[in-house]
């Protein structure tokens, strides 16, 4: 027997948690399911398990407590577990649901998907990126905050966004002494008319002002207007090279400085991550200022495709707490659904929340404004650049494709391979997007024009032997 | 890549798990219950974890929470494990730049 559920939330981030937890609340009986180790994804990480705190940030706190609530409202939880498909064939009613973790269920079933998959960093290509010490800011927070590490002892933190900024203070927490911010998107003085929408983001101000605090006590350079060109190293990373930016983002001549680094951190923004939503085929649209290919959605965060929400990060970067309130209204939406409150119900609730979302919204502009990385980023790659780090194609590669005839993302995919390696494209497809619209400017192609690669079942690799083990009559 | 052991308001203080021993590339290390096999790892100063295939090229952790697939090491036996999402346990075997060909 397949077990059969309501609702099934995928990702236990802050959208994932709060969702799963509104619905059960109201009586749907609610799966939540995460592929790591511990509920809380990259905002409300907890230290690793089997380290015991005996003190919790603020952050770690408040995910600690809407993880306990999962118990107290009877959500079945199940971590360690990847959705590797998600299916609906002819005359089904319900979702069937992939797993894959230590032991079973192989499969569960569900009558809704709210999909909660989070965001990773942009990945920047340029030369020496592939490097062993060069990584990204999810990789270092993720060291620092859970694992407790320092990942380094001279530190380049370089790309946009205030996520840069609370690496930088997690470094020099942890006794790291030689640390270098570079924020490629000169955000001031332009960032200063959005004064008013700041001081009415209390919780983020006083986050920023705490990080930035550490960044002036301790006179860390961070530079406005700066990124990483390149980073160099015959096994690992030794050297660095910065340089200041033009307004467009262009480097400037003679502004380049070399720094002796272990350690670089790559931060350029976050991109959805969208791969179960275009394994659905749900419909798409291109948004860089929220963080590239986003899935389509109506007012009730309700996809093209019946059922199936998209919440938080993984539906347009827009930050924890705007994921929390996405996460109540998609939660609210499929307890209506299953007739656990009324339409008046729903509606006083969508709407008791909605100054709250504005304010998010208010937010996500600014950031999208001040913090989307300048396009030109894309040209730090030379021609030998890897852009697919997985199948090792280069950026002539992909300009070689482009003048064989290849202008879409599934045509430069069939020609070089980029996006057919073990990351599934998730690290190159900004870079091979942006190599695509340089080498066709003449004709003004756009990213949209371009599209994006395609993603079918399994969604991460599966060992052989996995499917062959987990037939449905067998579950 | 150290094990930070001042503790300050942004990262307060734990106390790691165990210690255990694993078996590197034929050597033997210390790891604590608790981190992943990618951070004991880097506390022992290896940083690369895998020669790419096409260029043999050094490769080690990237995006650091499993989506990247940079970090594959072979652990007990089996290829192509993420160092990242590994969690570190006793008498743990792990091959560094071992992939099998397929």
């Amino acid at each position: 027997m397949i077990e059969s559920f309501q609702l099934a939330v995928i990702g236990a981030g802050p959208g994932g948690l709060k969702a799963a937890n509104s619905a059960a609340e109201l009586g749907v009986r609610t799966i939540l399911i995460d592929s790591y180790p511990q509920p809380g994804g990259q905002y409300f990480m907890q230290p690793a398990g089997s380290f015991s705190a005996t003190q919790l940030t603020k952050t770690e706190a408040e995910g600690q407590n809407l993880i306990q609530e999962l118990k107290v409202k009877a959500v079945t939880t199940l971590v360690n577990t990847l959705v590797w498909g998600i299916f609906k064939e002819g005359s089904d009613t319900q979702w069937l649901v992939g797993l894959y973790g230590k032991e079973k269920p192989y499969y569960i079933r569900a009558d809704h998907l709210i999909l909660a998959s989070g965001a990773y960093d942009s990945p920047v290509a340029f030369p020496g990126w592939t490097l062993p010490g060069v990584i990204t800011c999810g990789a270092a927070l993720i060291l620092l905050k859970s694992q407790r590490m320092a990942p380094g002892t001279r530190v380049l933190v370089s790309g946009t966004g205030p996520l840069l900024l609370s690496v930088g203070a997690h470094l020099i927490s942890a006794g790291v002494e030689d640390v270098t911010i570079c924020e490629a998107n000169h955000f001031l003085p332009k960032g200063l008319k959005y004064a008013t929408t700041m001081l009415g983001q209390r919780k983020r101000l006083a986050e920023g002002i705490r990080y930035y605090w550490q960044i002036l006590r301790t006179k860390t350079p961070y530079k406005i207007g700066w990124s990483v060109q390149a980073a160099i190293g015959s096994n690992k990373v030794e050297q660095a090279i910065i340089s200041r930016l033009s307004p467009e983002g262009n480097p400037i001549e003679g502004s380049q400085i070399d720094l002796d680094v272990d350690l670089v951190v790559s931060g350029y923004s976050l991109t959805p991550n969208t791969g179960l939503v275009r394994m659905l085929g749900c419909e798409m649209k291109y948004q860089a200022e929220k963080g590239g290919w986003i899935p389509v959605r109506k007012e009730t965060l309700e996809t093209s495709r019946e059922g199936v929400f998209c919440i938080g990060d993984g539906a347009a970067i827009g930050g924890a707490e705007n994921a929390q309130l996405e996460g109540q209204i998609a939660a609210w939406q499929i307890a209506h659904r299953c007739g656990k409150i009324s339409a008046i119900t729903l509606h006083k609730k969508v709407t008791g929340i909605k100054p709250y979302l504005r304010k998010q919204q208010q937010f996500g502009r600014l950031y999208a404004n001040l913090f989307t990385p300048p396009a030109t980023i894309s040209s730090l790659a030379r021609d030998d650049t890897l852009l697919c780090r997985c199948e090792e194609v280069t950026l002539v590669d992909v300009k070689k494709a482009v003048a064989m005839g290849a202008r879409t993302m599934g045509e430069v995919k069939m020609l070089t391979r980029t996006g057919m390696g073990n990351c599934q494209g998730r690290m190159c497809e900004c870079s091979v997007s942006a190599a695509i619209v340089t080498a066709l400017a003449a004709e003004k192609m756009r990213s949209d024009q371009v599209g994006y690669y395609s993603i079918r079942p399994p969604l991460h690799p599966l060992p052989s032997g996995f499917l062959a083990k987990a037939q449905i009559d067998d579950v | 890549m150290n094990r930070i052991k001042q503790k300050s308001s942004l990262i307060p203080s734990v106390e790691r798990g165990k210690a255990i021993l694993i078996e590197v590339d034929g050597q033997t290390i210390t790891a604590y219950e608790g981190e992943s096999l990618a951070a004991a790892l880097l506390a022992a100063g290896i940083s690369t974890f895998r020669i790419s295939r096409k260029t043999l090229e050094p490769r080690g952790l990237y995006c650091g929470m499993g989506i990247c697939y940079e970090c594959l090491v072979m652990v007990d036996g089996v290829h192509a494990q993420r160092a990242c999402i590994t969690p570190v346990t006793a008498g743990m075997k792990v091959e560094t730049c071992k992939e099998i060909e397929l």
